[in-house]
C-alpha cells in the first residue's frame, strides 16, 4: 500500500507536466522566432518580395513613375528577337566559361605550389590572394589603364621589347575586348580557387602520400589518384559557386568595356543595365533576367545540395 | 634526389611568376598614383623618376574624393554594425532553438547567400524609389543589408555549429537564461568568428558597386567606387588621380585584412567554404 502511494505521489508531477511542458516549448519557440524576426522581415523585404516583383514587371509594362499592366508575354517575345538579347547568351556563357576555366587551373597551380615546402610560405600566401583581397571595381579599373592603348603598361612593355609594331587596342577591338576582360576577371578571382583548393589539400593525410612514395607513384600519380580524389567535394562547391558569380559578374564588364565595343561584351547583366537603368525599360529588363533565372535556380540548388550533405554527413 | 631536385626549381620558377603576375598591376596602380603627369604620358618610364603627391593632393581638393570616401564609410560601417547584431541572433536562432520551420530560414539564407545582385537590383530600384529614398545613402544602408545579413548569417551559422552547446547548457543549469547564455559563453567563445563576418560586411559594403551605381546620382551621395568610375569617362589625362583615387579606396580595406588575417582565415574555413 505505501509503494502504492508513493507511486502515486511519484506520478504526480509527471501528469502535471502536459500542462507546463507546452509553454516552456512555446517559450522556447517564439524565443527563437523572435531572434529571427529582424533577419525574416528582412528576406521578405529585400529578397523574396523583390524576387516575385521582378517576375511580375517581366510581365507588365511598368516604367518608373507610372503602375504597369498585365502585358502577357510581349516583353519576352520581344527581347527574344532582339539580336542583343542572343549576343547576351553566347558572350555570358563564353565569358563564364572561359574565365572559369582560367580561374581554376591558375587556381589550382597556386595551390599546389604553396602547399610544396617552401620559404616564407605565409607571406607568399598573403600575397598572392592580394588580388581578391583589393576591391573589384580597383581592380578593373587598374587593368583599364594598363590596356590603355596610349598610355598603358602592357602596349608599352610589348611595343618595348618588340612584340608588337603597333598598340592594340585592348578593350576596343572586337577581336581582343572579350579576352581582356576574362583575364582581368580572372587576375582578380583565381585566389579564392586557390585558398579553398590549399585548404582542401591540408586535410589529405601526409601518409597517403608517403606510402605512394613508397609505392614509387611519380608526382603526377599521387595528384591523380590522391590530390584530386580528395578534393572532390571542394572542387564542386567552388566550381558550381563561382560559375553562378562568374555568370553575373557585371563590375569587368562596366569597368572596362561597357559591354561593348558593338556588344561583343555585352553580358547579361550589363544587358539588364542598359536595359532597365538607362532605357528605362523596366518590363524588358525584368523579362531578361527572367529568363536567366531557371539556369541560375539550377546552379544555386545544386550548390545548396551539395553543402548540406556535406553539412549532415 | 634528382627528382626532388626538379620539383623544388620547378616550384620556385612558379611560384616567381605567379608572384611577379600579381604584383605588377598592384605596383602599377601604385607608381602611376605618385608619377607626374610628365612621366605618365611623355617620358615614359617604369619606375616614378620624380616620385610626387600631386595626384593625391588634386583628387582630394579638385574631386573631393573625402565626401565620398565618407559616405563608402557611413555606409560600410552602419551596414555592418546593423548586420553584425541581426545576423548573430539569426545564426543563434536557427543552431540553437528547436522550432517548425527552422531548416527553411537555413536554406532560404543559403539561397539569398548564393542568389546574386544582379537579378535583384531592377525591382530593388523600383521600390527604393517609391519609398523616397532614390539618391540617398539610406537606401544603400537599407539594400545592403540584403546581402550582409545572408552572408553573416549563413557564416556563423557554422561558427556557433563548431561550439559544444555543453558549454551554454551548463550555465543554463546554473540559472542562466538561454539569452544570458549567448551574451556570457557563445558570443564570448565565437569572438573570432564575428570578428570575420564583421570584416566581411564591411568589406561587401564598401566594394559594392552596382546597387550604388544604380541608386546614387550626385557626386555627393555617390559612394567611392562609383565616384571613380564616374571620373574614368570624364578626362583623357585623369589616370594619375584615378589611381590615387584607387590606393586610397584600397587602404581601409588593405589595413582591416592585415590586422585580421587570421580571424578571416578561420571564419571562412569555419562557415563559407566547409559549410
Amino acid at each position: 500500500m505505501a509503494i502504492r502511494h508513493r507511486s502515486v505521489a511519484v506520478a504526480l508531477p509527471t501528469s502535471a507536466r502536459p500542462t507546463r511542458w507546452p509553454s516552456v516549448r512555446t517559450r522556447e519557440s517564439l524565443g527563437g522566432m523572435a531572434l529571427l524576426a529582424p533577419t525574416l522581415l528582412l528576406l521578405l523585404g529585400l529578397v523574396l518580395y523583390p524576387f516575385c516583383y521582378a517576375i511580375w514587371l517581366a510581365f507588365s509594362d511598368k516604367t518608373v513613375g507610372s503602375p504597369g499592366q498585365y502585358v502577357g508575354l510581349r516583353n519576352f517575345i520581344y527581347v527574344l528577337s532582339w539580336p542583343q538579347f542572343s549576343a547576351a547568351v553566347t558572350n555570358t556563357i563564353v565569358f563564364t566559361v572561359c574565365a572559369v576555366a582560367i580561374k581554376f587551373v591558375l587556381g589550382m597551380a597556386v595551390a599546389l605550389v604553396l602547399n610544396q615546402r617552401i620559404r616564407a610560405r605565409n607571406f607568399f600566401r598573403a600575397f598572392l590572394l592580394l588580388p581578391w583581397v583589393m576591391p573589384a571595381f580597383v581592380v578593373y579599373l587598374v587593368w583599364r589603364w594598363l590596356y590603355d592603348p596610349l598610355a598603358g603598361l602592357i602596349n608599352y612593355a610589348l611595343l618595348d621589347i618588340g612584340v608588337i609594331a603597333s598598340p592594340i587596342a585592348f578593350l576596343s577591338d572586337r577581336s581582343t575586348a572579350m579576352g581582356s576582360v576574362v583575364v582581368a576577371h580572372a587576375w582578380r578571382n583565381f585566389p579564392f580557387y586557390a585558398i579553398s583548393f590549399l585548404a582542401g589539400m591540408q586535410t589529405i593525410s601526409q601518409e597517403l602520400y608517403d606510402s605512394a612514395q613508397v609505392d614509387g607513384a611519380s608526382r603526377i600519380r599521387q595528384f591523380r589518384h590522391i590530390t584530386l580524389p580528395g578534393l572532390y567535394h571542394i572542387i564542386g562547391v567552388v566550381l558550381l559557386l563561382t560559375t553562378i558569380q562568374t555568370a553575373n559578374a557585371f563590375e569587368p564588364i562596366y569597368l572596362l568595356t561597357g559591354g561593348g565595343p558593338s556588344d561583343a561584351t555585352m553580358v547579361y547583366t550589363m544587358l539588364v543595365y542598359v536595359m532597365g537603368i538607362m532605357n528605362l525599360r523596366l518590363g524588358e529588363a525584368a523579362a531578361v533576367s527572367t529568363l536567366f533565372l531557371p539556369l541560375l535556380v539550377g546552379l544555386v540548388l545544386g550548390v545548396t545540395m551539395l553543402l548540406q550533405k556535406k553539412a549532415n554527413a | 634526389m634528382h627528382e626532388s631536385l626538379s620539383i623544388r626549381v620547378t616550384t620556385y620558377a612558379l611560384l616567381a611568376i605567379f608572384v611577379f603576375l600579381v604584383a605588377v598591376p598592384l605596383f602599377w596602380m601604385v607608381a602611376t598614383a605618385l608619377k607626374s603627369n610628365k612621366d605618365l604620358y611623355e617620358d615614359f618610364s617604369y619606375l616614378p623618376t620624380r616620385p610626387t603627391l600631386q595626384h593625391f593632393v588634386r583628387v582630394i581638393t579638385r574631386e573631393d574624393l573625402l565626401t565620398n570616401i565618407r559616405n563608402s564609410f557611413v555606409v560600410a560601417t552602419t551596414t555592418t554594425a546593423v548586420t553584425v547584431v541581426v545576423s548573430a541572433f539569426a545564426a543563434f536562432s536557427i543552431v540553437r532553438y528547436r522550432y517548425w520551420g527552422r531548416e527553411w530560414v537555413g536554406r532560404l539564407i543559403l539561397f539569398k547567400y548564393l542568389l546574386p545582385t544582379a537579378m535583384l537590383f531592377i525591382p530593388l530600384y523600383t521600390i527604393v524609389v517609391a519609398m523616397g529614398l532614390g539618391n540617398t545613402l539610406k537606401s544603400l544602408m537599407l539594400t545592403y543589408l540584403s546581402f550582409t545579413v545572408p552572408f553573416c548569417t549563413w557564416m556563423l551559422m557554422g561558427y556557433f555549429r563548431s561550439i559544444p552547446p555543453e558549454l551554454e547548457e551548463h550555465a543554463m543549469v546554473d540559472g542562466c537564461s538561454k539569452i544570458g547564455a549567448l551574451f556570457r559563453i557563445l558570443f564570448p567563445l565565437s569572438a573570432p568568428g564575428i570578428v570575420a563576418s564583421a570584416i566581411f560586411s564591411f568589406t561587401l559594403a564598401w566594394n559594392e558597386f552596382l546597387l550604388a551605381l544604380v541608386f546614387t546620382s550626385d557626386h555627393t551621395t555617390m559612394t567611392i567606387p562609383i565616384k571613380l568610375s564616374m571620373m574614368v569617362v570624364g578626362d583623357q589625362y585623369i589616370w594619375g588621380q584615378l589611381m590615387a583615387g584607387a590606393v586610397l579606396a584600397s587602404v581601409p580595406i588593405a589595413i582591416l585584412y592585415f590586422l585580421a588575417q587570421r580571424f578571416v582565415v578561420q571564419g571562412l574555413a569555419a562557415g563559407a567554404v566547409k559549410g
